[in-house]
């Protein structure tokens, strides 16, 4: 009788009542442990960058490298005044042509990613094959065909044919992200715009691009990092004229022969992450939602 | 006919700017590609417009094929390099995606600060890839790289790095994992974020357990994602030159088939565009082929893509 | 305001076969009219209120608005309003943007838009709402909304797909009473698609019934309950279903349990004239009766009795022939019989009978 007693009165003791959503404690230290120590490696290497940009040429080789070594913002002033090289011109060479290129590949992948999610016509499945196919183009491979090609339209050497060129790597990824994206839209949006009196074109203008947004700001990411850190394209397709050159091109004068600057290159690559971490910044909060509904539709 | 244009007329002109850019930029370039790998075209015979010089190369047949499908160390040993490739890109894709995944599962639960480590584990993304390589390149370095300080601190062997050993090609795969994560993890985030929460609950009424709910709830609702992010994934990697050619330069034991294409495209003073093009010819052969495998399984499992 | 017409209007999706959603589709709608299309889902409600709209092509055949020839007219040019079943607002406009967008983009001035919108909000009580987003509302509240969207256009021809059927069952029987009313004040042409054939009942002047893309009958809906134009409406339209049975024919009527139920004259002529021998038979379960054990009538045992209040639905089993057929009688509330009981049922008047060609399923019956 005694013993059952206790037995009874040990059952709830025994078995602490914990809530469904909360974890153990063990649990949570290992979740966060393996979060910060993935976010550690992730974030280190433009760390590394960061502290080396403040380190004179000479600091930056030494067999131990500390956090501190004679930091200063030296490098940062002899970019910036001009010193290693028209650097101001290549940045604004940089923005033009990674602008450009996020406009139009986001226009170009807009529109045919609609055309592709809601109308069905004879071609569209070719059509979106031929996407995947483009994407398997040793692109660097063809730089001669393309070479004649821009210079056949009188293109070669300008801005503009070096965006193409970007274009076409960029648009089929975009393409699939943005079908995907307006799959997710339901069409009686566009129903319902049709019958209030748009054209088909007015509904893809003013209601499905505002509804777009998120995906619209993943595809400009994309397009603006494959422009913005482009090099083997950029120092073909560009006049060698040292004005002409883009931030990825400039830069490559820090790498010389046998002996690299790693100090200004430190700092000049900061200087050009900078505005890629901006935009990144901008749009991460649509990341998620924005590339998934592509990748998930297909 | 009238009707035909009547009925679609929007939509072929939504799709013919890409069309036209694609046709011009791409299937021109292919078409003359190809034609190249049919002659010994390179810097000494192609026309030039500046110096006013006509072309002079000539057709060769299946010469260029056959020297390099014949694996002659002097066209690139074009086997053992297309090996190399897929251990890279398999490699890669495999580290990619079980990475990613892992985040994606972690950064899929109620933690705090989640936003945060969102924001840092996608961060390798934004940067442009050659600042990437450079970073690695100069935390690679033998002598004043911080890695093997770290290594050596932590009493562990410092190879060096990125000379002519195979641990060059360890050291590309770490870096293009690196950068190729976040793609994987945010993808297959949106992934776990597209499956209804009551299919767990489901499960869980009937008793699996987190093992069994992961493999059988959340993997199966991973799979659409899943087929198009590791095709991506491969295709790219297949491909992807910058980081090898930005980090180790022409290096044999890094040598994939379009870093090699590149090499025999850039240095050199003949600059062999024939060979360089007959690679490349061979890299879209191949992804054709894997790629039709690919989805030829994919359907056999009753996926529709 | 605007008369319609479907004049043999078809259309086919391809496939393999293809299929003829909506075939030879013929119908008159006058101006101001309230008329429901009813179906069975997959009938080809929606695709004909689609094409109508100019929202899906009309493969043979044509669609007159207001007596002009609108097959190959933009929607934009149709001058509809549709509410659609899922409302389909414009998430990124607040609610007085989506009811003024049509006006917006017909160039109407701001002034002019905000009393229209002002005022069909009045209407609706929707005035509180007018600056919030749709997602900020509850499912009535969208719902109005997407009438308002519709009114304030003022159009020729209002088009409704199924507009109820995301609301409780509470605020579908208010909101159905609402919009007859607006119909009736507005008296603007109106079709009204729904598969629920209470709401056909209930609202319609003329109701449509369509099944596998065919028009079964178009009239009042008192005609249709009376006189279903074959089997299929006669099965469709009234709640609980008329009971359908095939029968053997004799020369004195239709041979049920035993009973011989006398049948009229024009369909025992028709009949014989077409050689049956046995024919659909049709009656409602408020034209049957329980009657007292000397009278004649059907041996029915009561299987399930589902009590309603004011009266109760019995459902039994009864012999005819060979086999045993289930029948549904409506009784008094108050004094049902019990379950596993032996009850006799009669037909209540013989003119209420309704009989059908046992294979094509026409109307015999006068
Ligand atoms: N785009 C399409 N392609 C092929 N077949 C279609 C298409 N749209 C509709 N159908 C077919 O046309 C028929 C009629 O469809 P419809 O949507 O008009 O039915 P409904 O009467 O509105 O049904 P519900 O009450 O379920 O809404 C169905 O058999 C359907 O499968
Ligand atoms: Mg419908």
């Amino acid at each position: 009788m005694t013993v059952e007693a206790a037995s009874l009165k040990a059952v709830p003791a025994t078995r602490p009542q914990r809530k469904r959503s909360e974890r153990s404690k063990a649990a949570s230290i290992a979740l966060h442990a393996a979060l910060v120590i993935a976010s550690l490696i992730a974030v280190f290497p433009v760390f590394w960058v960061l502290v080396t940009s403040f380190k004179p040429d000479a600091r930056a080789v030494e067999t131990t490298p500390t956090l501190f070594n004679e930091s200063s913002v030296d490098n940062y002033v002899r970019i910036l005044s001009g010193d290693k090289g028209d650097f101001l011109a290549w940045f604004g060479n940089s923005v033009l042509i990674a602008l450009m290129t996020t406009v139009i590949a986001v226009f170009l992948s807009a529109t045919t990613g609609y055309a592709a999610s809601r109308f069905r016509f004879p071609g569209k499945r070719s059509l979106m094959l031929s996407f995947l196919v483009v994407q398997m183009f040793p692109f660097a491979v063809l730089i001669v065909p393309l070479y004649n090609i821009l210079l056949a339209l009188g293109l070669q050497g300008t801005s503009f044919g070096l965006v193409l060129v970007y274009c076409t790597t960029a648009v089929p990824f975009c393409t699939y992200m943005l079908k995907g994206y307006f799959d997710t839209i339901p069409t009686d949006i566009d129903e319902a715009g049709r019958v209030d009196g748009l054209s088909p074109f007015g509904v893809f203008w003013r209601l499905v691009m505002p509804l777009a947004r998120p995906g619209l700001a993943v595809t400009a990411f994309y397009a603006f990092l494959t422009a913005w850190g482009e090099v083997a394209f950029a120092s073909a397709f560009l006049s060698a004229a040292d004005e002409s050159k883009t931030l990825a091109v400039g830069l490559q004068v820090f790498v010389q022969q046998n002996r690299t600057e790693w100090g200004h290159l430190a700092a000049a690559s900061i200087l050009v992450a900078v505005p890629a971490i901006a935009v990144f910044y901008l749009v991460q909060r649509f990341l998620v939602t924005g590339l998934s509904s592509g990748a998930v539709k297909g | 006919m009238r009707r035909f244009l009547d009925r679609h007329w929007y939509a072929y002109a939504m799709v013919l700017p890409v069309v036209v850019v694609i046709a011009v930029l791409v299937l021109y370039p292919l078409a003359q590609g190809i034609f190249f790998t049919f002659t010994n075209i390179n810097e000494g015979n192609i026309a030039n417009p500046v110096l006013d010089r006509a072309a002079t190369y000539t057709g060769v047949g299946l010469t260029n094929y056959l020297n390099v499908l014949s694996g002659d160390p002097s066209f690139g040993s074009f086997w053992s390099t297309l090996i190399r490739t897929l251990i890279w890109t398999f490699g890669c894709v495999l580290c990619h995606y079980g990475f990613g995944l892992a985040l994606a599962v972690l950064l899929n639960r109620q933690v705090k600060g989640r936003a945060l480590y969102r924001v840092l584990l996608i961060l390798p993304w934004a940067v442009p890839a050659f600042i990437s390589a450079f970073a690695w390149k100069y935390m690679f370095n033998a002598q004043y790289g911080i890695i093997n300080q770290f290594l050596r601190a932590l009493g562990l062997p410092d190879p060096i790095w990125l000379g002519q050993s195979d641990w060059a090609l360890v050291a590309v795969v770490i870096v293009n994992v690196w950068l190729g994560v976040p793609f994987m993890m945010v993808a297959l985030l949106g992934g776990l974020q597209s499956i209804p929460g009551d299919l767990y609950e489901a499960a869980e009424m009937d008793g699996a357990s987190p093992w069994q709910r992961f493999r059988h709830v959340t993997l199966p609702g991973l799979r659409s994602v899943s087929s198009t992010v590791v095709l991506l994934g491969i295709i790219w990697t297949f491909n992807m030159f910058a980081v090898i050619y930005l980090i180790t330069g022409p290096n044999p034991n890094t040598r994939i088939l379009v870093t090699y294409a590149f090499e025999r495209f850039f240095s050199g003073a003949s600059r062999d565009y024939a060979v360089a093009s007959t690679y490349g010819v061979l890299i879209l052969s191949v992804l054709l082929v894997f790629a039709s495998v690919y989805r030829r399984a994919l359907r056999k499992q009753g996926e529709v893509w | 305001m605007a008369e319609v017409a479907y004049v043999k209007a078809s259309r086919i999706f391809s496939g393999n076969p293809p299929v003829r959603a909506v075939d030879e589709l013929s119908l008159d709608v006058s101006d101001g009219e309230f008329l429901v299309l009813v179906g069975p889902s997959g009938s080809g409600k929606s695709t004909a209120l689609r094409m109508l709209a100019g929202l899906e092509d009309v493969d043979e055949g044509a669609i007159k608005i207001g007596g002009k020839d609108v097959t190959n007219v933009p929607p934009k040019g149709r001058d509809i309003a549709m509410v659609f079943q899922s409302y389909a607002l414009y998430p990124h406009m607040t609610v007085a943007e989506n009811m003024g967008f049509a006006l917006k983009l017909r160039g109407v001035n701001k002034a002019e838009i905000k009393e229209k919108v002002a005022e069909a909000a009045k209407m609706l009580d929707l005035t509180k709402y007018l600056e919030r987003k749709p997602k900020a509302l509850s499912g009535g509240q969208r719902q109005r909304v997407a009438m308002g969207r519709a009114i304030v256009r003022e159009p020729s021809v209002f088009l409704m797909d199924e507009p109820l059927s995301n609301l409780d069952a509470k605020l579908r029987v208010e909101t159905r009473a609402n919009i007859a009313a607006l119909q009736q004040r507005l008296g603007t042409t109106t079709i009204y698609v729904t598969h629920d054939q209470v709401e056909a009942m209930t609202m319609g002047h003329r109701v449509a019934v369509l099944k596998d893309g065919l028009l079964q009958q178009c009239d009042t809906p008192r005609a249709l309950y009376d006189k279903p134009a074959n089997a299929f409406v006669a099965g469709f339209m009234g709640s609980p279903a008329m009971n359908l049975k095939t029968v053997p024919l004799t020369s004195e009527g239709a041979k049920l349990d035993g009973i011989v139920v006398p049948l009229e004259r024009h369909a025992m002529d028709t009949a014989s004239a077409e050689g049956l021998n046995e024919v659909t038979f049709g009656i409602r379960p408020e034209s049957l009766a329980l009657v007292g054990s000397q009278h004649h009538g059907m041996e029915m045992t009561v299987e399930l009795v589902e009590e309603l209040g004011a009266d109760a639905l019995v459902h039994g089993a009864v012999r005819i022939g060979a086999s045993s057929e289930r029948f549904v009688v409506r009784v008094d509330g108050r004094t049902p019989p019990t379950l596993g009981q032996t009850v006799k049922v009669a037909v209540r008047d013989a003119t209420e009978i309704h009989l059908f060609h046992p294979e094509s399923g026409f109307r015999l019956t006068n």
